[in-house]
């Protein structure tokens, strides 16, 4: 036993093959019920047969076992003893599980446990029968039998334990004999030899020496062997006369009298004396070890088992099995690849550059022919992992009280063996998601007029190069607003995200990393493994996954894998003198920036280069920076090297500023040295040198790397690389390109991971921190978007805002031209966007969100469209483009172009007596002589807001974009200027830097600061405190901003 | 080499012998795949130092190892007389660079003899033992010891 590794592997594979179709066999069997089929059942009888079979010659005892009592069983359905219901089904169905189990781990199969399942089968058997044959076996035990020999001969006395036991281990009991002294003779045939040699097959169960009356001595072996009667004869390597197969009509009780004999008297038909001669002795002694054999094999056998786990612990081997034919034609093309090369070789030293053409016209078809045919070994039918899934569909279905049909449609199609078994825990999650949570409970299905029986499809098909797997269930399907609602609860998007969602995109929800809409963990499916899981495992092996659900009808998804691993085709790109191949799965796009574009397109979030592609910040991963040669690998020590490019990264961004403010900035001369400077100095960014980018995604995480040169897309053959590369995980393996050379494959997602102290790890929260990023040099603000029927967006300063209400519209009262709500205890007036400007008018609905503001201690409401959110922007507002009344300017804000609304000016437009108070003190300035702000603002939005206002109200007003210019115009004209209002937030000289200067100097320091800030913090205020800032305002109130500036001019009644 | 003229019988082990900088070692010829001069080596960034690159063996992809470096001695000098030794260790084909190569030694098992701590600056475990000859001393080198990560 265990002695001949390759016996035993071959044995477990045939048994996996064996039991490989057993599943669907058995399920058909169940299906059928009292109608059995029996050559089915046939088809698992040998099945299991063939298994114990084979486990007794290896000496695996538990295998053998749990064999020979399925086979019991099964016997019984082949007989039509027993009618197959799905409880014994299931015992069977376990009892193959285990079965397999066993195989798999053949090693420790031995010291396995596998009562339960030979009890559940026993019982299966003759339900009471365990018990009743307990206590038979009891009595048994000392009782003995006669053997009955077809010739009349009896074998008499034998112990009926030890056949029993034998017969119930599947074993076949022969009476053989041999006649000693004449075998001795002529065959060299000693007792010992003998009886060594058969224990090696079987177990003697008892052994008698006899002698024959003409004088010969018979030494009879009653013998037990898993042997089937034709192989008996060559086994005992004696004519077939004196192997007698016993059967159980041969065997009779022994007459209570003979009970009482003497076991040694014996007496075969002829009645000869049992005069123990030479031999009893010998087999005697051989025979007493044999009886207890069964016990001793287990010691043995883990014995084997410890010396064998210490040899194999390499890894096991897997194997493959081939069509014969297309082996033949691996044969055939090899041979003709050497003729071919026999031919170039000759052509080529000839010289004879026709001949070499011609051969290497045929290599080169040779080749194409060898790689397809070598491919096709590696293929394997997709049935062998869909069949599983009978199985696991009716499991489940059972334990969930469900009914369900499974149709595996495209068993043959063939994929690639790697690629086959990657799919199979992806598939298995998928099919039972769609069991638990697709398929609804049969009363449900009825009440909603669907057949009580479920229906899940899975198929599998080519198309266009590609392998589609299709699970199709006709469940409840997916509510995308319940994913919606779902994302949104986990914090995973925000409303206003999902609220612009397509109910499909809703439905893809369910593959976002973290959700699961299960209510409770179940463990049919809820194993903490979601569906993300399974999309980043499709993806791994290159392929698509697609989900498509309708509420109520059903589920389906759809799974594209290319045929092939070993061959994948890539985009080559360069750096240095090396290539590197980007596999085509993680490649989105190529991108090119000249030159010219570099510095507008590059940006810098956190430590990270980004570029921004519609609209969308994409970091980016510099491949030379990244695996810099110098740099040791593994080496944290990145953020050195980054730290170089911040400083570039600094210059570009206060120039894209600058861009964005169309040359408003003063010193825009200056600026506009530095991007110069920096070229001399770097030569990455230098102009000749136009920046490429392979747009690449690693899940659901996109960015760009930067690589010298981008050259065609190939298809390349991946090689592993050695173990002492096997550390470097920025490779995917290596391939040899048309040149001979190697070039690495990059692994894309590991690349992304290794650049994540420096690059990319901000990549989910890019947008948010690039905002922070810039709060330093723009100025933020937090907005309330909303919308003017369906397309227009608009957004409005949130701190004037008081709240939101939503009516109803038949509350809404029309008085002439206008309209007013009843609104805690007064009437608010109602105003729509498209009074005050060109817009739509609102379409008719049943409610009206209204947003209320709070102007002139007066409160008026706006009627828009929903969605209205709030949220945090950078303010990089174009002033002109779309500039009309009550619209301050316009900003791209999510994906939409977005209107500022200028509330202060819509309601002078609509309530031009609103303002007469400032129209007072612009009239009394204009007598008394105007009023001078200095106001410095480095926004040139802002300012210019800002100075309209203050304009508006009849002042007069200095700008300065900084503080140091403001500082400069203060020194110059500080008789003229009356109050300072100021920015805090400016580059080189900030507001508290200002009001500490302004503060300080005696000349000055009789002059008020407001400071305007965007957003004030508690700190903020704290330190404008301590400067001497005398009063904060918020930068887009204008009502607040300007009483406080009366106030302190001393200007408000 | 006086050990050439003698018969070789089935006992005898056969070494390659090398420079790595100015010592000389062995291999037994029995690891040894082929030696080449291929030196179209594609550098991996980030490997080990000691990881010349990778090459292209007919197919296969080898990974180059400089030896000198490996050892902890100069990394070897490129010259006409650079070789990559390719041994077969735990099926895998590897490339050893080394500075050039020289005779092939013969000896019994007998004749080698335990390494010192250190050989000529190579830490002495990455030796099987030491070879005498009439004018040299060869280091046996233990290659799954060297090629350990």
């Amino acid at each position: 036993m265990f002695e001949d590794d390759e016996t035993l592997q071959m044995y477990i594979e045939e048994s996996l093959d064996h039991l490989g179709d057993i599943e669907s066999d058995l399920l058909t069997i169940e299906e059928g019920g009292a109608d059995i089929d029996v050559d089915l059942v046939n088809n698992v009888f040998r099945a299991a047969h063939s298994i114990k079979g084979g486990a007794g010659f290896m000496g695996l005892t538990t295998i053998k076992d749990l064999a020979h009592h399925l086979e019991n069983v099964l016997g019984l359905v082949r007989t039509k003893e027993m009618i197959p219901d799905s409880h014994k089904i299931s015992v069977l169905l376990k009892g193959f599980d285990e079965l397999e189990n066993l195989l798999n781990n053949i090693q420790e199969s031995n010291d396995v446990d596998v009562s339960d399942h030979v009890e559940a089968l026993e019982g299966l058997i003759s339900p009471s029968a365990s018990e009743e044959q307990l206590e038979e076996a009891s009595e048994i035990i000392s009782e003995r039998v006669d053997i009955i020999i077809k010739d009349g001969r009896v074998f008499a006395n034998t112990p009926v334990s030890a056949i029993e036991k034998m017969k119930s281990e599947g074993k076949n009991l022969f009476l053989v004999e041999y006649d000693v002294p004449q075998d001795s003779k002529t065959e060299d045939k000693i007792p010992a030899d003998i009886l060594e040699n058969l224990k090696k097959t079987g177990a003697i169960i008892e052994s008698r020496v006899a002698a024959q009356s003409e004088g010969r001595i018979q030494f009879q072996l009653l013998y037990a062997s898993i042997i089937e009667d034709d192989m008996a004869e060559t086994l005992f390597n004696i004519d077939k006369k004196y192997i007698h197969s016993i059967s159980d009509d041969m065997i009779v009780t022994t007459s209570v009298a003979d009970v009482n004999a003497e076991p040694a008297a014996m007496p075969c038909l002829e009645k000869q004396d049992v005069s123990p001669v030479t031999a009893p002795k010998q087999a005697a002694v051989a025979a007493e070890p044999v009886k207890v054999k069964p016990v001793k094999t287990k010691p043995k056998a883990k014995k084997a088992t410890s010396k064998k786990a210490a040899v194999s612990t390499t890894k096991p081997q897997t194997s493959l099995r081939v069509n014969v034919g297309l082996l033949d034609t691996l044969m055939n093309l090899a041979g003709e690849l050497v003729l071919s090369r026999n031919q170039l070789l000759q052509g080529i030293n000839s010289s004879n550059t026709k001949a070499a053409e011609l051969s290497s016209q045929r290599i080169d078809m040779i080749t194409s022919e060898l790689q397809e045919a070598i491919m096709r070994t590696r293929m394997q039918p997709i049935g062998n992992i869909l069949n599983k899934f009978t199985r696991v569909v009716r499991d489940l279905s059972q334990q969930l009280g469900k009914t369900i049909d499974l149709v595996i449609e495209g068993k043959d199609v063939e994929l690639d063996k790697t690629i086959l078994e990657s799919i199979n825990d992806p598939l298995t999650h998928l099919v039972r998601n769609s069991v638990d949570h697709g398929i609804e409970i049969p009363e449900i299905r009825e009440q909603t007029g669907k057949e009580p029986t479920g229906k899940i499809v899975l198929k599998a098909y080519h198309d266009a190069g590609q392998v589609n797997i299709v699970i199709i269930d006709d469940g409840k399907g997916l509510d995308p607003d319940k994913m919606a609602v779902a994302a949104v609860e986990k914090g995973l998007l925000t409303e206003q995200q999902v609220d612009e969602m397509t109910d499909k995109q809703k439905t893809e929800l369910i593959m976002l990393p973290g959700f699961s809409t299960a209510k409770e963990v179940t463990d049919v499916s809820g194993r903490g493994v979601g569906m993300d899981v399974v999309t980043t495992n499709i993806e791994t092996l290159g392929g698509i996954i697609d989900l498509d659900s309708k509420p109520g009808e059903g589920t389906t998804i759809q799974i594209k894998l290319p045929l092939t691993l070993a061959i994948i085709p890539s985009q080559i790109t360069s750096v240095g003198s090396e290539r590197y191949a980007v596999p085509q799965v993680n490649l989105n796009e190529l991108l090119r920036i000249p030159a010219s574009k570099i510095k507008e397109k590059i940006e810098k979030v956190g430590d990270a280069d980004v570029v921004r592609l519609r609209g969308e910040l994409l970091p980016l991963l510099d491949l030379s920076k990244m695996l810099g040669i110098e740099r040791t690998y593994n080496d944290p020590e990145k953020e050195e090297v980054c730290s170089d490019r911040r400083e570039n990264i600094a210059d570009r961004r206060s120039r894209q500023h600058h861009i964005n403010e169309d040359g408003l900035i003063v010193e825009t001369s200056g600026e506009e040295k530095k991007p110069q400077e920096r070229e001399e100095k770097d030569r990455r960014y230098h102009a000749q040198s136009a920046m490429n980018i392979a747009v690449v995604s690693a899940g659901v995480f996109k960015y760009g790397l930067v690589v010298d040169q981008l050259y065609d897309s190939e298809e390349i053959v991946v090689k592993p690389v050695g173990r002492h590369l096997a550390k470097c995980k920025a490779y995917a393996g290596a391939t040899i390109m048309g040149d001979g050379k190697v070039a690495l494959i990059l692994d894309i997602s590991n690349l992304a991971q290794m650049a994540e102290l420096s690059a990319v790890a901000e990549a989910g929260q890019t947008v948010k921190e690039a905002e922070e990023a810039k709060e330093a040099a723009k100025d933020r603000a937090a907005l309330l978007t909303f919308k003017n029927g369906e397309t227009e967006h608009f957004a409005a300063p949130l701190n004037i805002v008081e709240r939101i209400e939503r009516i109803k519209t038949s509350s809404i009262e029309q008085l002439g031209d206008r309209k007013v709500v009843q609104y805690r205890g007064g009437a608010l007036p109602l105003y729509e966007l498209s009074q005050v400007a060109d817009f739509t008018e609102l379409p008719e609905r049943e409610q009206q969100e209204v947003i209320v503001f709070k102007i002139k201690d007066r409160e008026l409401g706006l009627m828009v469209t929903p969605p209205v959110d709030a949220l945090e922007v950078t303010l990089d507002v174009d002033e002109d483009t779309l500039k009309q009344s009550a619209i301050s300017g316009s900003m791209i804000i999510n994906e939409h172009t977005t209107l500022l609304v200028d509330i202060f000016e819509m309601v002078k437009i609509l309530n031009p007596d609103w303002f007469k108070e400032e129209a007072k003190v612009a009239q009394k300035m204009a007598k008394s002589g105007k009023k001078t702000l200095l106001f410095a603002e480095d926004s040139a939005f802002f300012r210019n807001q800002v100075k309209t206002f203050m304009e508006d109200d009849g002042f007069t007003v200095l700008e300065a974009e900084d503080g140091r210019i403001a500082w400069e115009l203060l020194k110059e004209r500080v008789d003229n200027i009356d109050l300072v209002v100021t920015d805090l937030e400016m580059p080189n000289m900030d507001g508290f830097e200002l009001t500490q200067k302004i503060k300080a100097d005696p000349k000055y320091s009789h002059l008020d600061v407001i400071a305007l800030t965007s957003l004030a913090s508690e700190a903020h205020i704290e330190k404008g405190k301590k400067v001497g800032i005398d009063e904060y305002e918020i930068k887009l109130d204008r009502e607040r901003l300007m009483k406080v500036i009366r106030k302190y001019l001393n200007l408000s009644k | 080499m006086a050990e050439t003229a003698t018969t070789i019988s089935s006992s005898d082990l056969e070494f390659a012998t090398f420079y790595v900088g100015g010592a000389l070692c062995g291999i037994n010829i029995l690891n040894i795949q082929e030696i080449n001069k291929h030196f179209d080596i594609t550098q991996v960034p980030q490997s080990s130092g000691y990881v010349k690159g990778i090459l292209n063996l007919r197919g296969r992809i080898v990974t180059i190892i400089d030896l000198g470096k490996k050892l902890g001695l100069e990394p070897i000098n490129k010259n006409q007389n650079n070789r990559n030794i390719i041994v077969n260790s735990e099926d895998e084909h590897i490339g050893l660079l080394v500075d050039s190569i020289s005779d092939v030694a013969i000896a019994k098992k007998e004749d080698i003899e335990p390494a010192p701590s250190n050989i000529g600056g190579v830490k002495g475990k990455y030796f099987q033992g030491v070879l005498k000859t009439e004018t040299q001393l060869i280091g046996i080198l233990d290659i799954d010891e060297v090629l350990k990560e």
